[in-house]
């Protein structure tokens, strides 16, 4: 018996005769946490979709030591049998199933008979919410009905209920607020205290240095190091990944502030399914021209249906007036909204912001393609030209620009969204979580983006879970709760304690 | 280099025509050998005049296929082709035959009705939300109810010649000729100009010899199918109108916003809407698209027949949405050609022809036809390795 858990050797995995990993070396012993960080389309999804069998055993090459055991799976069934649980970047759920129903899917628990057993797996979903602290939710409704960050959770319960020896989550905590964040890394120690293994993925160094007991790093597709976490700290990961050291996470650049051009009044918005239920009540702000206003909240807090809303996005009942320079407009559908100048990057890229089966570029000029055409017909030159300056700009990392954007890793995806929000030259845009599973160096040149916009005087509503990129980046701090507007803060000298007590809805100073 | 499993398969995936191509081939020797005739020394399935016949059956269904196309890549289904086309021919035949109206007349009412009838039913799906399924599955009870009452159950004959030409006329062979080369020249110019054009955005690009190899192909499928057609009476009316609608949508498909919206459309249909596009509309306009192609073939049909019958292009929608997947279409949307769907309706129309030649009973060719296709999307889903 070897002391690893797990040993892969050599792994390298093409893609059209281009290398995405070469050669990479990743071991696991039993109970240990390995951190795998890398910036954008390094390949850390790649290797993992490789260990869970995703891309099957003979679609790349190298080993895999399993127990000791080399494994040979060919399908994710194999792997799952064998203890291995992947949580994939993106959430693979039935929408319309139930929560337990996606918690149980594949073992479903069934009685006697051989129907499934409601009662049972309702009863057994519940106790493993109560166990991830979320007894609010309820396991008999669709998943749907819950946003992302729930979703993530339910994600994981499913995971865990798996009895795995061997956990892989793949930016997990993306989509969660701090406390679920807190909530999840705990139940890892706890599952890790009882011998399981886990490989964490993310973007968020602070979580991986709290978790990992060793930390491996690749940097385009190649193995730069393997080091016990207790002799690295951020910034020395930082600097492996992105080969140069980064000073200085937010590239604050000084900008004017102007006049109001865009002011929301008494905005209200309903639950679709349960029309009594208000999720954004009676939020009344104003924005101005080179403003950076940030939207901080606990998820769940309305600020995503808020900014569906003014987006003309909102399904469900809705009231309240919005106004562009003064004037009332009326924003019926996205459509009417990039027209007159408002533009929104949303929160789930999957749902809403990739068109998978398009190229990248094709996804980019989406929203401004007329401009590139004489009568309908599309001059591709001109299009291409735009493409390709705007893969510059946003330093997108793809080997076409026309090849699928489902192909690119999950980073470089969200910066072509970003990309294809900006071509349109809004004068107010929108952006919901919008470094969500980028790398520090690629959130590095958002901000900068961000910094650069505003400059110009485009006014920015930036919703963001992360309170120190809300802090780092916002020239003035909205805070949500419970649909409610409860703190509307100037950035100045704010801390985050403020804004988190404002955010859990007890406002220690008076809403300015 | 050996030729690998993989390398077959990217093969087969790049060029997903040419394997359609080779089933017609092997279709083709197929009927070809059994219909063999040892008096004249030839195949009676291999003449000029069974082409030409061929090509003319096939028509119909390759217009109806060119509008259902754009349908399934925007992920929707449209059930109500048949009964619509039918019910148009019915209108033509009143129009012609009982009222005299002239051909242009009749043509741009048939036209108008066409159109409205589409954008109505897409707008139906499109902004009041019913499902396509639903909306043209009662569109094709409707429909054909219609055609019954217009018709009063009856054949309405003889149609008008001007009528006849659109559905029985045939291109003198110089016209025939001339519009083969002017197609050639327009091909390979733009071959040539986006050629030019990835070559300066430094995106990959076939070498020079295979893309001269790939227009010495096309002319001389060109040039073998306006030949065997001249030598029997020329080229169909309607197949030339095939032709032009095929080339214009091809345009529309690669080139336009609107054809790039329709496949943004089926591949993510919320992800387009938050883009700023007008999803509704583009749905609505397809479905216009699609009344275009039931008029045309109503018109045909009535043509073709020289009378409007109560039966005319029952079942047609099935043909239509067979070619489509038959030519490499995606049930999810988003994905699909207007060239693959038409060599699809290619495929039923050989079945159909070859096998009423050899006089097989109808049931057999309705088995056989239920067996090509799925056989055909599964050679789609093997060569394109989406198996699971
Ligand atoms: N199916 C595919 N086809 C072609 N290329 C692919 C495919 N999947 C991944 N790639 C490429 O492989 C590289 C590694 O991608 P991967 O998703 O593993 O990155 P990652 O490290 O997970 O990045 P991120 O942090 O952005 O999620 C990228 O350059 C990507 O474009
Ligand atoms: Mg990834």
């Amino acid at each position: 018996m070897s002391e690893y858990l797990l040993e892969m050797r050599g792994i390298t995995k093409e893609f059209n005769q281009v290398k995405a990993i070469e050669n990479i070396d990743l071991k696991v012993r039993p109970g240990e946490c390995v951190g795998l960080c890398g910036e954008n389309g390094a390949g850390k999804s790649t290797l993992m979709k490789v260990l869970s069998a995703v891309y099957p055993y003979g679609t790349w090459e190298g080993s895999i030591l399993w127990e000791g055991k080399e494994l040979k799976a060919h399908s994710i069934v194999e792997t799952e049998a064998a203890g291995i649980v992947i949580i994939h970047q993106e959430l693979m759920m039935v929408p319309h199933l139930s929560v337990a129903e996606n918690i149980f899917l594949g073992d479903e628990l069934t009685n006697g008979f051989g129907f499934i057993d409601y009662d049972l797996m309702n009863a057994k979903a519940t106790q493993l919410m109560n166990r991830l602290k979320m007894p609010d939710i309820n396991v008999a409704l669709p998943v749907l009905s819950y946003g992302g960050g729930k979703q993530q959770l339910i994600e994981i319960a499913k995971a865990l209920n798996k009895n795995a020896k061997l956990l892989i989550l793949d930016e997990p905590t993306s989509a969660l607020t701090g406390t679920e964040t807190e909530t999840l890394l705990d139940l890892i120690k706890e599952f890790k205290s009882h011998g399981m293994a886990c490989v964490y993925i993310s973007h968020k160094l602070d979580e991986v240095a709290a978790i990992a007991d060793t930390v491996t790093i690749i940097r385009d597709g190649h193995h730069i190091g393997t080091q016990p976490m207790a002799e690295l700290d951020t910034n020395r990961i930082i600097t492996m990944m992105v080969g140069r050291e980064m000073k200085n996470l937010f590239p604050r650049e000084e900008h004017e502030v102007g006049e109001v051009v865009f002011e929301a009044k008494n905005i209200s918005v309903w639950d679709t399914t349960n029309p009594d239920r208000k999720l954004v009540d009676d939020v009344s702000f104003q924005l101005r021209a080179g403003e950076i206003l940030g939207v901080a909240g606990l998820v769940g807090a309305g600020r995503t249906e808020l900014a569906c809303k003014l987006f003309g996005y909102w399904p469900g009942d809705h009231e309240g007036k919005i106004f562009l320079d003064g004037k009332e407009i009326h924003v019926k559908n996205p459509a009417d909204a990039v027209r007159q100048g408002i533009c929104m990057v949303p929160e789930d890229r999957k749902r809403h912001g990739i068109i998978p089966l398009m190229p990248v570029g094709y996804n980019i000029t989406m929203s401004v393609l007329g401009r590139y055409a004489h009568n309908q017909l599309i001059d591709a030159e001109s299009e291409l030209a735009a493409i390709q300056h705007e893969i510059l700009r946003m330093k997108i990392k793809t080997a076409s620009p026309l090849l699928p954007i489902a192909s690119l890793s999950g980073g470089n995806q969200q910066k072509a969204v970003v990309g294809k929000m900006l071509l349109p030259d809004p004068r107010v845009l929108i952006m919901d979580e919008p470094t969500r599973g980028v790398d520090v160096g690629a959130k590095y040149e958002i901000y900068k983006l961000i910094f650069e916009l505003a400059k110009q005087g485009v006014a920015i509503l930036m919703i963001s879970s992360e309170l120190p990129e809300v802090l780092g980046v916002a020239d003035r701090v909205l805070v949500i709760s419970e649909g409610k507007l409860t703190g509307d803060f100037p950035n100045v000298g704010l801390s985050q304690e403020t804004v988190l007590a404002a955010a859990i809805g007890k406002p220690e100073t008076a809403a300015a | 280099m050996t030729l690998t499993k993989k390398d077959l398969r990217r093969l087969l995936s790049e060029y997903k025509i040419v394997v359609l191509i080779f089933v017609i081939a092997i279709i083709w020797a197929f009927f070809g050998t059994l219909t063999w005739d040892s008096d004249t020394g030839w195949s009676q399935f291999l003449t000029a005049r069974n082409f030409s016949n061929l090509l003319r059956q096939m028509a119909i269904t390759g217009m109806l296929a060119s509008g259902m196309l754009f349908i399934i890549v925007a992920a929707e289904i449209d059930l109500s082709v048949g009964s619509l086309a039918g019910l148009l021919g019915g209108i033509a035949a009143v129009l012609d035959v009982w009222w005299g109206w002239p051909l242009y007349g009749t043509v741009a009412a048939v036209v108008v009705l066409g159109v409205g009838i589409g954008l109505m039913v897409g707008w139906i799906v499109a902004y009041v939300g019913i499902p396509s399924f639903i909306v043209t599955l009662g569109g094709q009870l409707a429909f054909r109810g219609a055609v019954l009452g217009i018709t009063a159950g009856i054949t309405i004959a003889p149609a008008s010649a001007q009528l006849k030409f659109i559905g029985q006329g045939y291109l003198p062979g110089g016209i025939g000729d001339a519009m083969a080369v002017a197609l050639f020249v327009l091909l390979a110019f733009l071959a040539f100009r986006s050629r030019a054009g990835r070559i300066k955005h430094n995106l990959p690009v076939s070498s020079m010899s295979m893309e001269i190899g790939k227009l010495a192909v096309i002319g001389a499928v060109i040039v073998g199918f306006v030949l065997t057609l001249n030598s029997y009476q020329g080229v169909p009316v309607p197949v030339l109108i095939l032709l032009v609608i095929l080339g214009i949508f091809t345009i529309v498909g690669d080139s336009t916003v609107f054809g790039r919206r329709i496949y943004a459309v089926g591949s993510n249909l919320e992800a387009t809407r938050l883009s700023g596009v007008d999803v509704n509309m583009v749905k609505m306009l397809i479905w216009g698209l699609m009344g275009l192609m039931c008029a045309f073939a109503g018109l045909t049909t009535t043509a073709r027949l020289a009378a409007g019958t109560p039966s005319a292009g029952f079942g047609s929608e099935l043909d239509a949405i067979a070619s489509c997947f038959i030519g490499g279409a995606s049930m999810r949307g988003g994905i699909g050609t207007v060239i693959g769907a038409l060599v699809g309706a290619v495929i039923m129309a050989s079945l159909d022809n070859g096998m009423s030649m050899l006089g097989i009973d109808t049931f057999w060719q309705q088995i056989t036809k239920g067996i090509i296709l799925v056989l055909a999307v599964w050679l789609d889903i093997v060569s394109s390795g989406n198996q699971r």
